[in-house]
C-alpha cells in the first residue's frame, strides 16, 4: 500500500511499546481505509498488499466483499471503493455457513458474492478494510504500521474515549513529524477541518 | 444414576416424592429422556398449565462424570408458548450435581391442591419438600441468596422468578452457575410457567458426600477425554475464538453480511453494531476488571462465557450472549452495552427468556409503545413484566401475544416462538430449520455437526440451493443426539472439522457405558428423538402448515441485499422424509 503519496491529510504517528497497540484494534472492526492496487483478486490483495502468508490466509475463514461472503478468492476482484471484511472461523451454524467454500455455504446462497465478469483494469484506489475478532491482533499491527486513513471524526471520537493513561503510554506522538508533548491532545477543530487523517502506529518491533 | 424422582404436586398432604427405577427409559439422557417422557406420558391435547402436563428436568448421559463439557441439563414439557413439545437446555452446576446424586430425571406432575408455594431440598439423604410462602414473587437472585443462608454455600439451585409464578409464556427455569448466581436459563418456550403451575419455586441440590460417577472402563475413558479436550483446545473456534470473545463475536460478521435483524427484522444492518460487538464487549470487560473468559459450569474447557461489570467495576451480570445482545440491542435499535447488560440481569432476575423478551419489546416498539433505540423504555417494559402490570402481562406472553394485542402484522415467530438472531432471508438454510423444527423458531435446533462425519442421509451438494433441506434435516438429527448426551452444543464446532474429535466423543460414551456406539447409532438416536417430538406435535394438532415462516418473509425485501425467503413450501415438507 502506498500511503505516502497522500499529502493533504495530517499524518498522526504513535510510537508505542508492544501491547498498547491493542488499544487501536477496535478501530479496525469499524473499518479503515487504505490505498491499494485495484483490479486485482482478493487473494492478491491479501498476499501482496496486506502481506498475509498462506498460513494466515488459511486462518481467514470468512471473507466478505461488498457485504457478501466470498468463496473463491482468486476470482473476486477488488475495485476502487470496495469494502472487504476479514474474520477468523466463527462459531455456530451461521459461523460455519459463512466460511468460504464450507459445507453449509448453500445456506446463504442468496447473498453469496459472485464476480459479475467484464474487464477489470488494474489501477490504484481506496479500499475499506474491516478486521474482526482474532484477526485484529494478527493483521492489525501490520496494517497500522503501514498507516490507515480514518475519518477525522472517527479519530476524534476514538481520542476522546481514551483515558489519560492511554496518552501517557506512548514514547512519542507526532503530527506530520512534529512531536506533541506528552498528554497533549491533537486539536479537534483543526483535525475536523481536514476531513480525514492518516493514522500510523509504530511498535518497538516495527522500529527495530 | 439409575432412578427417576417423581413429585406429585397434587398429593393429598402436599407434594409427595417417589423415587423409582429408570426402567423403560434406561439409556436415555437429556433431551432424549425429556422428550421420551413427555411424548409417552403427557396427553398432547392437554393445557400446558394443567395437571396433565409434566415438567421433566434431566441431566445428560455423561453429566456428573469427569467428562469435559458434560454439564448441560435439559428441561422438557408441553410448551405454554408453542403448544407443542419443548426441550430447552441450560448450563450451570445442577446437571453435574443432580447426576452425582443419582437421578436421571426429576418429574414434576399433577395439579396442586392449593396456592402454597414449595421448595424442594435434595441431598444424599433424600428429598425434603416444604411449603414456604415467604418465597412468593422473589426474583431469582434474592431467592438464591435466601436458599444459601438456609442451606449453606455448597448448594446449587433450579428455580423460577416472578414470571414463572405468574405463568407467563416467556418464563424460564433458572440454574445457578459456579458462583451460585442464577445466570443460566432453560429459556425457550415458557417452561418456567409449567414449574410455576406446579407451585414449585425452587429445587435446592447439595451433593456433599457424593462422588463423581465412575466409567465402566476408566482407562479408555481417561484417554478419550484427553483426546476430546485436546481436540476442543486445538480448534480455532473452541480453542480461541469462543474463549476470547464469546458467542457475541458473531455480531460484526452477521452485520457485515446484512443478516443481522435490526428494528424488528426490518433490515439486515445496524449502525451501532460495532458498539455492541463481542470484540467491544470483551474489551469493556477487561478494562473493568471482569472476566471475558469463563465457564458456565465446572468441566467446561471452552469457556465461552464471562462476567460483565458496571462502570464502577461491580458485577452486573454474566457476559451477555450474542442472542441477548442482539435481542435487546440491534433488534430494538439499542447500542448501549451497559443498558443491554442491565436488561440481561433483569431477564435473569425475573426469569424471562432474553430472546423472546427482546423480540417482544421490538414488536412493542413497532406498535408504537416506545421509539426504537429507547433503552430506558425497554428497561421499563422488563420491569413491567417482572412486576406483572397489565402491560407486563401482555409482554410476558411473548412476541406473538404482544403482536396480537397491539395489532402488529410483522411478528417474527414460528409456532408462536420468536426467531433468534439470524435473518432467514439472508441465511435461508437457517430459515428451513426455523420453519420445521418441532420446537418453534430455534437457532440451536440445527447446529453444525459435520455432514461429512456423520454421513447422515448420504452426500449432499452443499453448493446447490436444494441442499439446504437435506442439510437442515441432518443438522436437526445430529443436534437432537448431542442434546441427549448433556454435552454443550458448542463442541459441535470442533467435531465439525475434526473427525478424530468426533471419535473421541463417541469413545467417551462407549467407555463410560461399556457400549459400542457408532456414528450410525448417533444418527438413529437423533432420528428417534425427532420422531417422538414430531409425533407429539401431530397429536397436539400441528400440521405442515405450522412448518412455515410468517408470510411477510416471502414478500418483504430485506436490505441491504433485498432478498426474500425463497425455499418452497413443498421443499420444507420434505425435511423429515427419512
Ligand atoms: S462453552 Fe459456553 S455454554 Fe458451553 S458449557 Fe462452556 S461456558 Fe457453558
Amino acid at each position: 500500500m502506498r500511503i505516502e503519496n497522500i499529502k493533504s491529510y495530517p499524518r498522526i504517528t504513535f510510537y508505542v511499546d508492544g501491547p498498547l497497540v491493542s488499544y487501536f484494534f477496535l478501530l479496525l472492526q469499524q473499518g479503515v481505509t487504505v490505498r491499494s492496487r485495484t483490479g486485482i483478486s482478493v487473494a492478491s490483495l491479501l498476499r501482496e498488499e496486506i502481506g498475509a502468508d498462506p498460513m494466515m490466509i488459511e486462518k481467514i475463514q470468512s471473507i466478505i466483499l461488498e457485504g457478501k461472503p466470498v468463496d473463491d478468492l482468486e476470482s473476486a476482484v477488488i475495485k476502487d471503493g470496495s469494502v472487504l471484511a476479514l474474520s477468523a472461523a466463527m462459531p455456530g451454524l451461521v459461523g460455519a455457513t459463512l466460511r468460504r467454500g464450507g459445507m453449509y455455504s448453500s445456506f446463504r446462497c442468496a447473498i453469496t458474492y459472485h464476480e459479475t465478469g467484464g474487464e477489470h483494469v488494474q489501477g490504484e484506489g481506496r479500499v475499506q478494510i474491516k478486521l474482526f475478532n482474532l484477526l485484529m491482533a494478527e493483521l492489525g499491527p501490520g496494517l497500522l504500521q503501514k498507516g490507515v486513513i480514518l475519518r477525522s471524526e472517527d479519530f476524534i471520537r476514538f481520542a476522546a474515549e481514551q483515558s489519560t493513561n492511554f496518552w501517557k503510554g506512548f514514547s512519542r506522538i507526532t503530527i506530520d513529524g512534529e512531536p506533541l508533548s506528552p498528554g497533549e491532545l491533537p486539536d479537534s477543530a483543526w483535525l475536523s477541518g481536514k476531513g480525514e487523517v492518516i493514522l500510523t502506529v509504530l511498535t518497538d518491533r516495527a522500529r527495530a | 444414576m439409575d432412578k427417576i424422582l417423581r413429585i406429585d404436586v397434587g398429593a393429598e398432604d402436599g407434594p409427595k416424592a417417589t423415587t423409582m427405577q429408570v426402567g423403560e427409559y434406561a439409556g436415555l439422557g437429556g433431551r432424549a429422556l425429556t422428550s421420551a417422557i413427555i411424548s409417552k406420558e403427557v396427553p398432547p391435547l392437554c393445557h400446558p398449565l394443567g395437571g396433565d402436563n409434566k415438567l421433566v428436568i434431566a441431566p445428560g448421559l455423561l453429566s456428573g462424570s469427569a467428562s469435559a463439557m458434560s454439564g448441560r441439563i435439559s428441561v422438557g414439557g408441553k410448551s405454554p408458548l408453542t403448544g407443542g413439545i419443548k426441550e430447552a437446555n441450560s448450563g450451570g452446576q445442577p446437571s453435574q450435581v443432580l447426576a452425582r446424586l443419582g437421578y436421571n430425571a426429576i418429574v414434576l406432575e399433577g395439579k396442586p391442591k392449593n396456592n402454597d408455594l414449595y421448595k424442594i431440598f435434595i441431598n444424599k439423604d433424600g428429598v425434603k419438600i416444604s411449603a414456604d410462602n415467604s418465597l412468593k414473587m422473589l426474583p431469582n437472585y434474592d431467592l438464591v441468596a435466601k436458599m444459601k443462608s438456609e442451606f449453606g454455600d455448597k448448594i446449587s439451585c433450579i428455580s423460577i422468578g416472578p414470571a414463572g409464578e405468574m405463568k407467563m409464556a416467556s418464563a424460564t427455569v433458572a440454574f445457578t452457575d459456579m458462583e451460585q448466581r442464577p445466570t443460566r436459563h432453560a429459556g425457550r418456550g415458557g417452561l418456567g410457567a409449567v414449574m410455576g403451575a406446579k407451585n414449585i419455586k425452587v429445587i435446592v441440590l447439595d451433593d456433599t458426600g457424593m462422588t463423581m460417577r465412575a466409567p465402566k472402563d476408566p482407562e479408555k475413558f481417561k484417554d478419550a477425554n484427553k483426546r476430546f479436550v485436546d481436540g476442543l483446545k486445538s480448534h480455532a473456534v473452541t480453542g480461541q475464538g469462543l474463549p476470547a470473545y464469546g458467542t457475541n463475536v458473531l455480531t460484526n460478521i452477521l452485520n457485515e453480511v446484512g443478516g443481522y435483524p435490526t428494528y424488528n427484522f426490518k433490515q439486515g444492518r445496524f449502525d451501532g453494531a460495532s458498539k455492541i460487538s463481542g470484540e467491544t464487549e470483551a474489551e469493556t470487560e477487561i478494562k473493568r476488571g471482569a472476566l471475558p473468559t469463563h465457564g458456565c459450569h465446572r468441566g467446561c474447557v471452552i469457556q465461552c462465557s464471562g462476567t460483565y461489570n458496571d462502570k464502577d467495576g461491580h458485577f452486573l451480570t454474566k457476559q451477555p450472549e450474542y442472542e441477548t445482545v442482539w435481542a435487546h440491542g440491534g433488534n430494538c435499535g439499542i447500542s448501549d452495552l451497559d443498558k443491554i447488560a442491565m436488561m440481561d440481569f433483569l431477564d435473569d432476575n425475573y426469569g424471562i427468556d432474553t430472546i423472546e423478551t427482546g423480540a417482544t419489546i421490538a414488536v412493542a416498539m413497532e406498535a408504537g409503545l416506545a421509539e426504537f433505540g429507547d433503552a430506558d423504555a425497554a428497561i421499563r417494559m422488563i420491569h413491567d413484566i417482572g412486576k406483572g402490570t397489565h402491560l407486563g402481562r401482555i409482554l410476558g406472553g411473548g412476541a406473538a401475544a404482544t403482536g396480537k394485542a397491539y395489532g402488529v402484522e410483522r411478528v417474527p415467530v414460528v409456532k408462536g416462538q420468536a426467531m433468534p438472531a439470524y435473518d432467514p432471508r439472508a441465511v435461508q438454510g437457517i430459515g428451513v430449520t426455523y420453519a420445521t423444527s418441532p420446537m418453534g423458531a430455534d437457532h440451536t435446533a440445527g447446529y453444525a455437526v459435520a455432514q461429512n462425519v456423520l454421513k447422515v442421509g448420504g452426500d449432499v451438494n452443499a453448493l446447490k440451493p436444494e441442499g439446504q433441506v437435506e442439510l437442515s434435516r441432518n443438522l436437526q438429527i445430529a443436534t437432537a443426539a448431542i442434546d441427549s448426551t448433556g454435552m454443550c452444543l458448542f463442541i459441535a464446532f470442533a467435531v465439525l472439522d475434526q473427525p478424530e474429535t468426533f471419535q473421541a466423543f463417541l469413545d467417551l460414551l462407549n467407555a463410560f457405558y461399556g457400549m459400542e456406539l457408532t456414528g450410525d447409532g448417533v444418527t438413529e438416536l437423533g432420528k428417534k428423538v425427532l420422531s417422538m417430538e414430531r409425533d407429539f406435535n401431530a397429536r397436539a394438532g400441528f400440521t405442515s402448515q405450522h412448518d412455515r415462516l410468517p408470510s411477510y418473509f416471502k414478500t418483504e425485501k430485506f436490505a441491504p441485499h433485498n432478498v426474500t425467503f425463497g425455499v418452497k413450501d413443498e421443499d420444507l415438507d420434505k425435511v423429515f422424509n427419512w
